[in-house]
Formats: C-alpha cells, structure tokens, sequence
C-alpha cells in the first residue's frame, strides 16, 4: 500500500546525494515504559560493507538491527535504504532479509521449503513479475550449494544440527538476494568450535554477495575480526565508528577502550605535572615527547596489555611498577595480572620472554605513542 | 513428617478415586447382567450376558442416536476451531490494535457466563430462524463454548517463538498467509487437544440437544438416554448398556489422547 512511496522520495534539502547503504537519521526509539532503547543522531551502513553493531546487551544493537528491518518501528527519525526512506515501508518490501539469533526456521517445513518460502510467496502476490517455479527451484538449488545444503534439502529443520540450521537461516536470507542483509546474533547459538568456521563462512559469504550485511553481536572478538566497519554503541548511542583497526587503536572513549580488547586496557588516573609532558600516580610515571596543553589537572591514562613491554628501554613512555598476582597461560602469550599501587593492570608477555612468578615484582614500559589520555569527567579522549 | 504427608495425601486421593470410579463399574457390570439378577447385589456379573446391549441397539436404535451425536460433536467441534483460531490469532497478532484489551475482556467475560443463562434467548433466537429441528439449530449456538477455545489457543500462540512470526514478515507473507503457513503449521498438537477438549464437551451436551431436537429419533445420545427412563418401570439393563456405549468414545479418546490434554492446558497459561 506504501509501494508508491517508496519509489520516489529522495532524501530533501541533503547538500550532496544520500550516502548508499543504510542510515538511520536521528532515530529514536522509546519504549511504552519511557526507557529510551535506541537515541542516534546518524548511524551509517556503507553500502557494500559488512558493519558490526556492537556493545554490552541492552545497548540498543538488537533495536537498531530491528529497526532497519521493519519489525520495530522508531519513535522518531528516518531509515534510508540506498536513499529512499523506508521508515514506513512494510519489513517485506524493504529488500532486507533477517537471520535470527534462533534461526527461526519453520519446524514443519523441509529445508528447501524452508528456503523457497519467501519467493513462493512473492510469485503468488505478484503473479506476472514473480518468478516462477523453475526459477525459485535454480535460486534454492544455488544457495543450497553454495551452503552445503544440497544434502539436506528434504530434511526438516529438527533433524540438523545448529551449525546446519543457522546455514539454513543464511540460505532463506540470502536466496532473496536482498539488498541489506541483517544477522542478529547469528553465531551465539553455536558452540565454540563451530563459531570460528561459521564466522570464516559468514565474511566468505559477504565477499561472494557484495551486498550490504549488518552484523549484532556483543562478542567484541566476533566484531574485531569480522567487521569492515565497526560501530560501538552504549546505553541506545553510538560512541565510536570506524574500522575496526581505527577504533581499537584510537578509542574516542573511555568505555569503547575497556570494551574492545581482551584484556581490556588498563586505567589509572594520573596527575599532570606543571611542565604538562609528565604523568605521575602512585607506582607509576609517563614522559610524553610532548607537552600536553589545556587538559584537567587529572586525567586518565590507559594502555593496552598488549602494548607493554617487562623489557627495560629508555624510550619516552610509561613505567609502572607492581606485583605479579596471577599468570594466565593463553596459548600464544602469557598474561600477567598485576597489583600496583595505583590498582590493578594486567600486561602480555610474549611466548619466548622470561616469565615472571606470582608474587615478583615487575616493572612494565609502554612507549609513549600507544598511550591513551581520556578525560576523567567526560570519558572523550584527549589528544595529546 | 514428609511421609506422613505423602501416606495421607494418596489415602485422600485413593479414596477420592474409589468414589469416583465405583458407580462407573457398578454400572458396567449392571449393564451385563440379565434381568432377572440385575437388583443382586454381586459386583461380578456372572452368568453375564449381553442381552441389555441387544436391547439397546435394537429396540431403542442407539446406533442412531450415537451416529447423531458423532455428528453434532464433529460439527460443533470443527465450527469453533474455525471460529476460535482466527480470533486468538487476531488477538495475539495485532497487540497493538485499538480496542484489543476489550475484545480480549468480551472473550474473557463470555467464559463466565452460564451456558444455562442463555438457553432461552438462543431457543427463541433458533425457533424464529426456523431452526428447530434442524441440525443446524443443534449446532450454531454451541459456537458459544468457543471463548475457551479462543484463550487457550491465544495462550498457545502466544507461546510461538515470535522471531517465527518476525521471519515470515520480513519475507513479506500477509498475516492471513502467515496464519495459514506458519502458525497452523506450528499449532497443530494444541489445536488437536482443544478440538479434542471441545469434542468431549459437546459429546455430553444435554440440554440444548433436548430443547432443539426433541424427537426421540433426532436427538442425541444423551437425551436419548432420558427415553429407558419412561413413566412406568425404569429400564435399567438397557439404559446402563446405553450408556455404557454412550461414554465408550470419550473415554477411548481420553485414554489415547489424555497426555496431550494436559499438555494443551499445561502449556498455556490457564490451569
């Protein structure tokens, strides 16, 4: 009934043309309890990409997937899709398809009954430009393929196992060929083992399509090694975007650092000497090469585990001081959990550097261009 | 103290099966005795005999009446489920839609009001339609036993996964297509017990199919039973024959199906 609308409609008074790819234009999205689920001045999907949401549940991810699709409709704002504004447009006529968190195949269906029920529907309801049979029949037989499925097509949903029915869930969405495909969680369902082949499968997959896939997760690892564009929300904001790379190595804040990286990074908050280019906290110092200028008289100072060195250098950078507590063997590395005077931090020793016992002190350096500043009020990053 | 507990509680419980089940097998073993010892006072019909059964399904034609009610409880049955599911679908479907908590309430309200109440209206209602002694005049009104029907099935949908409903939307299936293709799909083992529910209901209806098909020939089982009763002495070989066939579907149903109606009842909201 909105079909007409969503030929036309340009998006107005926009200085050069609408971004491709997804955007949601100041959506917001209340609750009936008056608890704000979503509140986003622009969040944008390029067109092509396979951008992450992602943040701690309850961040508003799952409702801005939701909200693109059609099955949450925002309080207020616009959802354009490659340009046209959809905001009212009904979730079938959106060209997005959805693979659910559970998968959400129909138990008492076969598997390419499964697959083949969206574009049956469409050839009933459009019956001149709808495909026929024999083409739905070359769609699904493709995407079984291209899954690993063909085995499996007379198959019902029970009888496979959760690896098999999330590649269904895929291969429902995918045989669409919609223009932006959503994935709510699509790996938690798995168990570790296959999450890592499924994910392998998932990025092949976006690479094939070169369509526009939006991926929710709240596994900062998943969303780190999968994304192409990367955005961390919080509390129903968006707090950074960027490539993943971008966003791990300069944090616009406080909260994206702690969560993205495992570890997390530490924190400390530390006084800024009169000269502004010296650091200090209990059991720790920083030389920074240069002065930083019109910053609190505190601030907080961050470093990633990873980024620390037990190796002695003279470099520019921070020292600190403290207590091995705990050394947890994770493989590739070491990581030794230790207690300064200004708390805790923890810092990677690498496979062939000497590992120190529980209860040595150690003294860690960071060289100077991999420290992070934020201020202690605010939680934005400082740049020094 | 626990075991206390546990002896006392399955003493109440024997006892209260005991009660329960002791005119039901007084009456089966009465059904098989001959007359001329039916007043005896020995539970074991020996010598049995099956000449009560005779009776019953010969001179009284109690085939008829039982195929009558077959039909009657297979009509009743299958209108309210056609009723009943679109209505729960509707209500679960449309959360949003205004005036829902009302409609919702007009189901909930229709459940408490006594079949008996509205005997007279739907008599009345029936006699002008012409329906007296119609089998459809047997059969509409009983639509009205649908609000159970409706909320145990509004329950049961309520139940689905909703990101299956979520799918279907997104593939662009209408809410009829997806009443059709997803949830009746999905809701087959409760709509089987409800139909079951409403089937044994309607089975031991007595009033109405007295009122709208009093001839002795039309009517249901269960009045039909009322006809061993006549003025002078009671027939009671016949009419325990009777009525022992009369309950014999019921309990087959019961006995096949009792585990999925309970899971119909324990699955929904409403126990």
């Amino acid at each position: 009934m909105t079909s007409a609308k969503l030929i036309e409609s340009p998006v107005p008074g926009a200085e050069n043309a609408p971004p491709a790819g997804v955007l949601l234009d100041g959506v917001s999205k209340r609750f009936d309890s008056g608890r704000a689920a979503l509140d986003v001045a622009s969040l944008h999907v390029p067109s092509g990409s396979l951008t992450v949401f992602v943040g701690p549940s309850g961040c508003g991810k799952t409702t801005a997937l939701r909200i693109v699709s059609g099955l949450e409709e925002p309080t207020a704002g616009r959802v354009l899709i490659d340009g046209t504004d959809v905001t009212h447009a009904p979730p079938g006529r959106r060209g997005v398809s959805m693979v659910f968190q559970d998968f959400a195949l129909y138990p008492h269906m076969t598997v390419e009954r499964n697959i083949s029920f969206g574009l049956r529907l469409a050839a009933k309801h459009r019956s001149e430009s709808g495909l026929d049979s024999a083409e739905i029949e070359r769609r699904v037989t493709q995407a079984c393929e291209s899954l690993g499925l063909t085995a499996l097509r007379r198959r019902r949903p029970g009888q496979l196992s959760g690896g098999e029915r999330q590649r269904v869930g895929l291969a429902r969405a995918i045989v669409r060929r919609p223009k932006v495909l959503l994935l709510d969680e699509p790996l938690s369902a798995l168990d570790a083992q296959l999450r890592q082949q499924a994910r392998a499968e998932l990025v092949r997959l976006h690479r094939e399509l070169g369509n526009t896939v939006v991926l929710v997760t709240h596994d900062q690892l998943e969303a780190l090694s999968m994304a192409t564009h990367l955005v961390v929300l919080s509390k129903g904001h968006v707090l950074q975007a960027g490539s993943p790379a971008e966003v791990y190595r300069r944090p616009q804040d406080e909260f994206v650092a702690t969560f993205l990286g495992s570890p997390p990074m530490n924190l400390a908050t530390v006084t800024v000497h009169d000269t502004g280019d010296r650091l200090t906290a209990p059991g720790l110092g920083a030389r920074l090469p240069r002065p930083l200028r019109g910053v609190p008289a505190e601030v907080r100072l961050g470093w990633r585990p990873g980024d620390g060195t037990l190796r002695h250098t003279e470099a520019p950078g921070l020292v600190a001081d403290g207590v091995v507590d705990l050394v947890e063997f994770t493989g590739d590395a070491m990581i030794a959990q230790c207690t300064g005077d200004s708390g805790r931090w923890a810092v990677t020793v690498p496979a062939n550097d000497p590992v120190p016992a529980a209860g040595e002190p150690v003294r860690v350096h960071v060289p100077a261009e991999r420290l992070h500043l934020f201020d202690p009020a605010t939680g934005m990053r400082l740049e020094a | 103290m626990r075991v206390g507990n546990a002896v006392g509680r399955h003493a109440l419980l024997i006892a209260a099966v005991v009660l329960m089940l002791l005119p039901v097998v007084w009456g089966l073993s009465t059904s098989f005795k001959p007359l001329s010892t039916i007043y005896d006072m020995s539970p074991i019909p020996w010598p049995g005999s099956l000449e009560n059964y005779q009776a019953a399904l010969g001179r009284y034609a109690i085939g008829r009446l039982l195929l009558n009610t077959l039909v009657m409880a297979a009509g009743v049955t299958v209108a309210n489920i056609l009723v009943a599911l679109p209505a729960a679908y509707a209500l679960v479907r449309f959360e949003k839609a205004r005036g829902r908590g009302l409609m919702l309430g007009a189901v909930g309200a229709a459940l408490l009001i006594p079949p008996q109440a509205l005997i007279i209206p739907q008599f009345l209602l029936t006699t002008q339609f012409g329906w007296q002694g119609n089998p459809i005049g047997l059969i509409i009104p009983q639509l009205g036993t649908s609000a159970l029907a409706v909320l145990l099935l509004r329950d049961h949908i309520r139940a689905l996964p909703p990101s299956l409903i979520g799918a279907a939307i997104l593939e662009g299936a209408t809410p009829l297509e997806i009443l059709w293709h997803v949830v009746l799909g999905l809701l087959r083992p409760a709509l089987g017990a409800v139909s079951i529910l409403l089937f044994i209901n309607t089975w031991n209806e007595y009033l109405w199919p007295l009122l709208v098909m009093p001839n002795p020939e039309d009517t249901t089982i269960q009045p039909g039973l009322a006809l061993f009763t006549g003025p002078e002495n009671p027939q009671y070989g016949p009419l325990l024959a009777a009525a022992m066939l009369a309950s014999l579907p019921v309990v087959t149903i019961y006995v096949l199906a009792s585990r999925r109606i309970a899971d119909a009842f324990l699955h929904s909201g409403l126990r």
